[in-house]
């Protein structure tokens, strides 16, 4: 899962960056209001992490703008005011959640993919296709109920291809999905890594649909 | 003691004394009136009987005389001590007396009108008026007991100022009601602030209360409005307080959690640790001057005349940041024009001044940077270059908690409220330029 943070406080940001790839995600994070604004529509992010206090441009503009320009992507709202006010102006300007400072990390991972979850139209925090379990909370997957060890890379691939079942992923789409900009991806990383998961789940758990990408049915 | 209860006492005894001081005087008055009336009445009497003819009064007279008196005495009521007589020849014989007190008096050839005399074994006292008879033969003396006449006037002044007693009484029980009925708005405040909830700092309401406590209330209006206003400004900062402290509590909540998160993984887990350190000093930073505003935030100007060694203040404050200064290679230079003058004030707040200005310079100005201290007449001038402060910020440097947005170097966004309302005490302004990479701060006294 790809998440835009913008945060112009540079601990918590950095924090939010490292802890939030710690846990699983793919994370890209921006100090500065203008740049947070233009990387939602440069990259394929799951969900945004969008603090209201950014300089040159406000969370809540930017947060107008983007809903003006269609862009539905989940929005968690970061406050340092604990006044209801502004959380509801958040809210009614097109955000999806909102979490008052302080916060912990472990809390801002369980709104982000509770809000990934919702805007994905999944209730049930497992996700399950065929003989294969998937439990976003704690990262495992079995199969047959028998646990199978993924890497982390392995694992945001296929947590990737469930949330989007049925759908043919490009190879720019998954790399775009999988690593933030400032990592060099080696051009056959996708297929290398689809390698392994087929190896581990089954040979037909993921196909390939020629030259376009990849397709996981359920 | 109440104040209800001290009036009524004073009333009291003041009515007391006023009634008992009243009637001595009337008992004086009424004694000289006795006096002028007996004297009167005993100077006819002896006139009267100065005309007698008492050549002929014999034994047998006396007797018949002391019969009549002694039937009389069953008729009516006489004060045995009231009135006595006695007539003496020139040898001093008593040759007549009212077979009564007059039986007691003795001869006094000397004394011609009244003298008060000890007559008597008991050596009362008398008024005695003595007269000779027209023949000069005769010596006549009429005379009355002194108590007597002081027992009237008593008995006078008595009858008429028992009911006056029995008057004073009523009186202040009229009186005690009526200060208890006077003093019913003073148990109302009393009551209405007793029955106050801890929060409720309303002004009292004092349009119907008596002129006398009207000044009272309204200076503890002025009290509660004062109060009012210093708990909102404490309301107002603990507000800010609390807002401000939420994100550097944040930034070490998260890096916490993600020395924990990068167990497997020293080189985040230590530059975590290095962000947790930086956030725990500038939470301690932030805390530090919410301090100091606060402190600073209770004074009032009214001790600030001490006599100050400005050299002094100003050489401590630069010797204080000189090794964060040095860290920066930053340069602080220090001069003082000549016949230089600044007011007089209180040597910790300047201090604080200083330290905060100098801290301010150094934090946000880079690498190398020159600090320059300028001290006139009534002038303090800190200038930094390296340094940028947009214009558009000016204005709103000194508010409290306000940093420009996108500001990357840690502060709490309180040093130039400090600055401002030390100033203030000390009925200073203060002003800001930014002029290309020079930022300037003077303090005009």
């Amino acid at each position: 899962m790809r998440i835009l943070v913008a945060e112009d406080d540079r601990l918590i940001g950095d924090g939010l960056n490292i802890g939030l790839q710690k846990m699983g995600f793919t994370v890209d994070w921006f100090q500065d209001g203008d740049d947070a604004f233009e990387a939602l529509f440069q990259a394929p992010y799951d969900a945004v992490i969008l603090d209201l206090g950014l300089p040159n441009r406000d969370g809540l503009s930017i947060l107008k703008e983007w809903r003006l320009n269609k862009r539905n992507e989940p929005v968690l709202i970061l406050t340092a005011r604990g006044d209801v006010d502004q959380r509801v102006l958040g809210l009614e300007n097109g955000a999806d959640d909102y979490l008052a400072k302080p916060f912990a990390l472990a809390e801002v991972a369980a709104r982000i993919k509770a809000l990934i979850r919702r805007s994905n139209n999944r209730i049930e925090p497992i996700i399950a296709v065929a003989d294969i379990k998937y439990y976003p909370d704690t990262k495992t997957v079995t199969k047959n109920d028998k646990n199978i060890s993924l890497s982390p890379k392995e694992l945001r691939i296929l947590e990737l291809f469930l949330m989007n079942q049925n759908k043919v992923l490009t190879k720019e789409v998954i790399e775009n999905k999988l690593y933030s900009w400032d990592v060099e991806v080696t051009s056959n990383a996708v297929e290398v890594h689809v390698h392994y998961l087929r190896k581990k789940l089954g040979k037909n758990i993921i196909k390939t649909v020629n030259k376009i990408g990849y397709i996981l049915e359920s | 003691m109440s104040l209800k209860l001290r009036l009524i006492l004073s009333f009291l005894c003041m009515a007391v004394l006023a009634w008992l001081a009243s009637a001595i005087l009337a008992w004086n008055e009424g004694r000289e009136q006795f006096d002028e009336f007996f004297d009167t009445y005993q100077l006819v009497l002896a006139r009267q009987l100065a005309t007698v003819d008492w050549s002929n009064i014999t034994s047998k007279t006396q007797n018949s005389v002391n019969k009549i008196i002694n039937t009389l005495d069953d008729e009516g009521e006489e004060d045995d001590e009231a009135l006595g007589l006695a007539v003496f020849d020139k040898t001093g014989k008593m040759i007549f007396h009212d077979n009564k007190n007059g039986r007691i008096f003795t001869y006094d050839n000397n004394t011609n009108g009244f003298a008060e005399q000890y007559i008597g074994k008991k050596q009362k006292k008398w008024r005695v008026v003595w007269t000779n008879s027209i023949d000069n033969r005769y010596r006549i003396a009429i005379g009355q007991e002194v108590d007597y006449r002081n027992e009237a006037a008593l008995e006078m002044v008595e009858e008429a100022y028992i009911p006056w007693g029995y008057g004073l009484i009523v009186l202040v029980i009229a009186c005690v009601f009526l200060i208890h009925q006077e003093f019913k708005p003073l148990q109302k405040i009393t009551k209405d602030l007793q029955d106050r909830d801890t929060d409720n700092l309303c002004p009292m309401e004092y349009r119907k209360a008596p002129k006398e406590i009207v000044p009272l209330l309204e200076a503890m209006n002025a009290l509660l409005l004062k109060i009012t206003k210093m708990i909102e400004k404490e309301r107002c900062f603990i507000a800010d307080a609390a807002h401000e402290l939420r994100s550097p509590l944040t930034a070490l909540n998260v890096q916490l959690d993600v020395v924990e998160l990068a167990s497997d993984d020293k080189k985040t887990q230590q530059k975590a640790l290095k962000n947790l350190r930086e956030g725990l000093e500038r939470s301690t930073h932030l805390v530090e001057q919410m301090l100091a505003l606060s402190k600073i935030d209770t004074q009032t100007h009214e001790n600030f005349d001490d006599f100050l060694d400005w050299k002094n203040i100003f050489f401590k404050a630069v010797n204080e940041q000189f090794d964060i200064a040095n860290d920066k290679n930053i340069k602080i230079k220090t001069n003082f024009k000549k016949n230089f003058a600044l007011k007089n004030g209180q040597s910790f707040l300047w201090s604080l001044l200083l330290r905060n200005l100098l801290d301010n310079a150094i934090r946000y100005s880079n690498v190398g940077a020159d600090i320059n201290i300028d001290i006139e007449e009534n002038k303090i001038q800190i200038s930094n270059n390296k340094t940028s402060v947009d214009k558009k910020y000016i204005t709103r440097l000194g508010e409290r908690f306000f940093r420009p947005a996108g500001q990357k170097i840690n502060g709490s966004g309180l040093g130039l409220s400090i600055v401002e309302k030390i100033a203030s005490l000390h009925k200073c302004s203060v002003t800001y330029q930014s002029v290309d990479d020079i930022f300037i701060v003077t303090i005009s006294m």
